[in-house]
């Protein structure tokens, strides 16, 4: 069991030096001075106000689904901003290191970034992207949306729903903590293999990849666990199967998909980390291992990932898209029947990854027309959309702008990835720049998702929409730097160019990657759009109503904008796939309920902040090998839950005049209100 | 939309009862979720070993059917299944209620695990002295994988009923204590069956 | 079937504009002998079936919102939501262009298939024997050697016009693609195994080969010049290299393969190639040889690399 290290390594400190420290390298120190303001400003903020004890109680040990899924949705903004930046930088580093002409900075003998620094760059792009900006906003829209639209008050498991979080939130912070202690990986998102094996990985980069992904998936899997126990279990009365709102039939299939996948993925690096740490053989070319197999694995989680992250977000248009239609979704069962069609799809299609591995024909056969498949399901949610829209009256706000958009994405990149799925094509462009614009679109349709929801349901949550002008220049911006980065892009892939170049061959590239870097303006632009949206709306603060947009139609929108914290007062009855409508029709969507009756809530923990941290200790400690440290945090977690586990839980209870002083004043009962010390339920008792 | 009922005088628009939900039953619904991923990550280890176990992946070392100790995988299945099979009488005194017996039947079940895991590392610890160890080749490198990954569901599963013993004292049969007896119940029965498949197919189909 | 006005329709259009009204530059509009022709054949087929359903759905995506716009008060049916033609059609049209596609693509996986393409069975010239040539992905560059003509070179492939070309293609450490956008298809070089893939040119020209998949610090250098020559000229060639001092055996190899990153691509060139040398190759990786990439490499390439910047700026 000996394994290969190359460097120093002390028992204390593990791998860990000061050489592993970037403090020669001019970005990272300008990465790191950024960082530390913004750090300085908000805890400076925080501790001026005296708001720590606030943040403490009311957020850090919250179990509040909707300010878990704020949190959510705030760590998958941050990492967003950041997987922005490394697109920045790796436009800006192609369009200076064009040609052999092109001039060297800093060190590079093209363009500014040298190769083993561009590396980490793209790979930590697509991994902060994917797993730590989409997946927690998405799992956030989820955790806020889910238990509202089916008339919960809470997840099933809102301890675990916490945890979660936590875990998510470790992952992410080992990313960022990558970027000032050693290297982030350099073998892409997937981990390239053999590429990201000690032999020609003998640093720390594959290491904090496979770890932050490995903590960050087993907070997915929970999180998947968690929705689906909702989603079955805690339906209000009255809601049966086929009146489910498709976004939380989306969700639900989602998370079957991430049930079920994410240990899949869990076992790939698992079995990399045996690689790595105790020198087995599954991966590498030699004594056996079969590096085919880790590309078989990882495909097999990564390509129902996919559709994990898109589900949600057809989920969102079919949300949206009626709302601002004043119409019912088109074709209800076909949409659900649809959903679940892709989600099972996608189970069979992985291999579509790596057509130019040699595969036999007859197999390459089988993929290429699972692949196909997908389209037609897909198809007929765009039929569904649009027949929605279709004697609609409809209010062109900016959800629905985003919305709209999205179904494009979708058409362009339905249209090459079906491309892409025919091996005769795929050949040609497989690995070029081609794919990377395929499967942009992709995201970038899910990113339309992703800000349709954020518009649609901030409300909700706040109380006050957002800014509809900032909002539409924000909408411009992104839509325009969008199609300046992506078509040419889609042209050097069908110029021949590679993926991951930090140096291009071909100088003639040169006026379409210039277009990239112009798109890439208009996106920093759409950030700043962005902010002053926030900005504006934060500020002027207009009250929004409960149906904040006059003509929602699900659970949601029934109760109080901003949401209380227990939800619904009264869980309510429900009657039709769209209640709401169903009670605008029969003019009863002002309906009160006459009685309140007590709520049981969930005590705050702060367990799974204190989970979350050791976490990130134990992946800390095993990436420098810091044995202890791994250890002592690993025992800790478990000391902490056996504890937890003779703790009786019971939570606390609102009484009905309590509930019903804070539903005549909403304001004290609304997610960002500090609220009231309550006793738990067994010295109430005692009382 | 046919879904569109008019609603009446009497139409309930609010249901107050709703709130009172079975807590057991969504524990048991969601354990039975965290099974099925657990044993997705045995089928993605099963695949693993489908994959690796070909002629190309011993690299000169030994195979399936060197490295596989039959006789004491036999008496291995046989203490796993006695494990089980005193989990399940603990399981018969929790219905009627007697702290004494599920303790007992505990605490057998603790011994036979034990035992599983000493024949389980006297015949890893032996391969390995043998110079056979995971670093030996991909196969082997599969075999302890599969091995030692279900070995350390039944170490959790020990831990697990240590606690639980301790909790039966302190508690009795709350409801928390009795989900989670219900759970590990299913925990241990769940890797009982892995060991079964293991046994089946990297023992069995490894020899013969 | 003769298609090739359809790249002035459709994505190609704002391409053009983009790329200054030269199709030169988007190398996969040329494709250069029959492998070539026919993906290129397949792309536009393809693109053309899909475009009978993504343009009148985009039509549709922007008709829509135009047409039902509150302000405009156009016809409303607040309750319509289902209809049996549509959800028919929304199943079936999608099926029927899927069906066409899934025939096309079934097609061109066995026309192109890059170990035995059928569409060079049926080429004009199989009366000469297929040229071998084992290809080698080495941390950072390729080799090539001529199995039949004892000859290799280090990013420099030339083959003759008109001759059907066999590659073999490993690694010796780690995944690397061999790709020459419109000559051959994309094909994995991958260490411990081996992978083929076949092309033909029919005329003389130059190229320009790539790795496509990310294999380490030197990857972008790892392109190649492939220079399709007239037959005559490939004897020539050949009895040039035949004639150079460097020679290659696995001793020689070995020093070879270790990790380096050859800026500019420069080529070189051996004779008397040991006789099994690719064999060796792949039967050592399958032993657990492995030429380890030193930390100080994966980090200090900025270092060698910028002097080597600084020295000799560029090349041409």
């Amino acid at each position: 069991m000996h394994v290969d290290l190359q460097g120093p390594w002390s028992p204390l400190l593990g791998r860990l030096t000061l050489g592993a420290i970037p403090y020669t390298n001019p970005i990272l120190i300008g990465t790191f001075i950024f960082a530390a303001t913004i750090a300085l400003i908000v805890v400076g903020t925080v501790l001026y106000f005296r708001k720590l004890p606030y943040l403490w109680r009311e957020w850090l040990t919250t179990v509040d689904h909707k300010k878990i899924g704020v949190m959510y949705i705030l760590v998958g903004l941050v990492m967003l901003f950041r997987g922005f930046i490394d697109g920045v930088m790796m436009r800006t580093q192609q369009v200076l290191a064009d040609g052999p002409h092109s001039a060297g900075y800093l060190g590079a003998a093209h363009g500014y970034l040298p190769p083993y620094h561009f590396d980490q760059v793209y790979s930590a792009h697509g991994t902060i992207m994917l797993i730590f900006a989409v997946t927690p906003i998405l799992a956030g829209l989820g955790n806020i949306i889910v238990p509202l639209q089916i008339g919960a008050r809470d997840m099933a498991f809102p301890y675990l729903n916490a945890v979660s979080l936590w875990l998510t939130v470790a992952g992410a912070a080992l990313v960022m903590v990558s970027l000032f202690v050693g290297d982030f990986s350099n073998a892409a998102w997937v981990g390239l293999m053999p590429l990201a094996e000690l032999p020609y990985n003998p640093g720390v980069g594959v290491d904090y990849w496979m770890w932050a992904l490995q903590i960050a998936s087993i907070g997915t899997t929970f999180n998947a666990i968690n929705i689906i126990v909702t989603i079955v279990k805690m339906r209000a009365p009255g809601m049966g199967w086929f009146r489910l709102p498709v976004f939380t039939w989306t969700m639900l299939s989602t998370n079957i998909i991430g049930l079920t996948a994410f240990p899949v993925l869990t076992v790939a690096l698992a079995l990399l980390g045996a690689d790595r740490y105790l020198g087995t053989h599954f991966f590498t070319a030699g004594l056996g291992g079969n590096f085919m197999l880790y590309i078989d694995l990882f495909w097999i989680w990564g390509h129902p990932e996919v559709y994990f992250l898109m589900l949600p977000a057809f989920g969102v248009f079919s949300e949206v898209i009626p709302t601002f239609s004043e119409k019912p979704l088109f074709g209800y069962i076909t949409m659900v029947a649809a959903t679940f069609a892709i989600a099972g799809i996608g189970w069979s299609v992985w291999a579509h990854h790596f057509f130019t591995m040699g595969l036999a024909p007859n197999s390459i056969a089988f993929f290429s027309a699972a692949t196909m498949l997908v389209g037609i399901p897909t198809g007929v949610k765009a039929f569904n959309w649009l027949f929605t829209m279709y004697r609609g009256r409809l209010t062109i706000t900016t959800p629905m702008l985003w919305s709209i958009t999205g179904i494009v994405l979708l058409l362009v990149g339905g249209l090459t990835g079906m491309m892409l799925s025919a091996p005769a094509i795929d050949y040609t462009v497989h690995n070029s720049v081609f794919v990377v614009a395929h499967f942009h679109c992709m995201v970038l349709a899910i990113s339309a998702g992703i800000f349709s929801a954020v518009v649609y349901w901030w409300p909700k949550v706040f109380g006050f929409k957002l800014d509809e002008r900032n909002g539409l220049a924000f909408y411009w911006a992104f839509v325009i730097g969008s199609v300046l980065v992506f078509v040419p892009m889609f042209g050097l892939g069908l110029a021949g160019e590679t993926r991951r170049l930090d140096y291009l061959y071909d100088p003639q590239w040169m006026p379409l990657l210039i277009a990239e870097e112009v798109g890439i303006g208009f996106y920093f632009l759409s950030v700043l759009f962005f902010l002053r949206m926030l900005y504006v709306s934060l500020r002027d603060r207009v009250p929004a109503k409960g149906d904040a947009w006059e003509t929602g139609r699900t659970l949601e929108w029934m109760t109080h904008t901003p949401v209380p914290f227990y939800n619904f007062a009264v869980t309510p009855q429900v009657h039709s796939r769209d209640e709401l409508a169903w009670r605008r029709a029969n003019g009863l969507e002002e309906a009160k309920p006459d009685r309140y009756v007590p709520i049981h809530m969930p005590s705050n923990t702060g367990v799974p902040v204190i989970i979350g941290l050791l976490a990130a200790a134990f992946g800390f400690g095993l990436i420098w090998r810091i044995w202890w440290l791994s250890g002592v945090s690993l025992l800790a977690i478990m000391v902490l839950v056996i504890i937890r586990s003779f703790n009786k839980n019971e939570g606390y209870i609102l009484t009905a005049a309590e509930i019903e002083a804070m539903e005549n004043k909403i304001e004290t009962a609304s997610v960002i209100a500090e609220q009231p010390k309550r006793l738990p339920l067994s010295e109430v008792e005692a009382h | 939309m046919a879904t569109m009922t008019k609603a009446g005088p009497d139409t309930r628009l609010w249901n107050p009862e709703a709130d009172e939900h079975d807590s057991i039953s969504a524990r048991t619904f969601g354990f039975w979720l965290y099974m099925l991923s657990d044993a997705l990550i045995f089928t993605g280890l099963f695949a693993s070993y489908a994959v690796l176990s070909t002629p190309m992946n011993l690299a000169g070392g030994p195979g399936p059917a060197q490295v596989v100790n039959i006789t004491e995988g036999f008496w291995q299945t046989l203490l796993i299944l006695g494990s089980v099979l005193s989990y399940s009488l603990a399981s018969v005194a929790l219905k009627a209620g007697n702290k004494g017996g599920v303790a007992l039947g505990i605490v057998v079940a603790m011994g036979f695990a034990a035992a599983f895991l000493g024949f389980g590392l006297h015949d890893l610890g032996g391969l390995m002295a043998a110079g056979n160890g995971p670093d030996r080749s991909a196969y082997l490198s599969m075999f302890f994988t599969l091995i030692a990954t279900h070995g350390l569901h039944m170490i959790f599963g020990l831990l697990w009923m240590l606690v639980m013993l301790v909790q039966i004292a302190r508690f009795g049969f709350t409801a928390d204590v009795v989900a989670r007896l219900l759970n590990l119940r299913m925990f241990w029965q769940f890797q009982a069956t892995v060991w079964v498949l293991i046994y089946a197919y990297v023992y069995l189909m490894g020899a013969y | 079937m003769n298609l090739r006005f359809l790249r002035y329709f459709g994505l190609c259009a704002p391409l053009l504009m983009l790329g200054g009204c030269s199709t030169d530059v988007f190398r996969l509009f040329h494709p250069t002998g029959p492998v070539a022709d026919a993906e290129y054949r397949y792309t536009l087929i393809l693109v053309g079936v899909m475009m009978l359903i993504i343009l009148p759905t985009l039509a549709l995506t922007i008709i829509f919102p135009l047409r039902y716009r509150k302000a405009r008060k156009a016809a409303y049916a607040p309750d319509w939501s289902h209809s049996l033609g549509i959800e028919i059609a929304a199943w079936g049209v999608p099926f029927l262009i899927t069906a066409v596609l899934i025939y096309y693509s079934f097609n061109g996986i066995y026309a192109v298939n890059p170990y035995n393409p059928k569409i060079l069975d049926s080429a004009a010239s199989t009366a000469t024997a297929p040229l071998k040539v084992d290809v080698i992905s080495t941390d950072w560059q390729w080799l090539f050697i001529y199995p039949d003509q004892h000859i290799a070179t280090i990013d420099d492939l030339v083959v003759p016009a008109g001759r059907r070309v066999d590659l073999r293609l490993t690694s010796t450490s780690v995944m690397n693609a061999f790709y020459i956008p419109q000559v051959a298809a994309m094909m994995d070089a991958m260490p411990a195994m081996y992978t083929k893939d076949a092309f033909l040119v029919n005329k003389p020209g130059t190229f320009t080969g790539f790795s496509g998949e990310f294999s380490g610090a030197g990857f972008s250098w790892m392109h190649f010049a492939t220079r399709v020559v007239p037959t005559a000229d490939f004897e020539n060639w050949v009895n040039q290299v035949q004639a150079s001092p460097k020679q290659l055996d696995y001793t020689a190899f070995q020093k070879l393969a270790q990790p380096t990153v050859n800026i500019g691509a420069k080529p070189s060139y051996f004779s008397h190639v040991a006789p099994g040398l690719f064999d060796k190759v792949v039967q050592a990786a399958m032993h657990g040889v492995v030429y380890n990439v030193p930390d100080s490499l994966t980090k200090g390439v900025a270092d060698d690399e910028g002097k080597a910047g600084a020295k000799a700026p560029a090349h041409s």
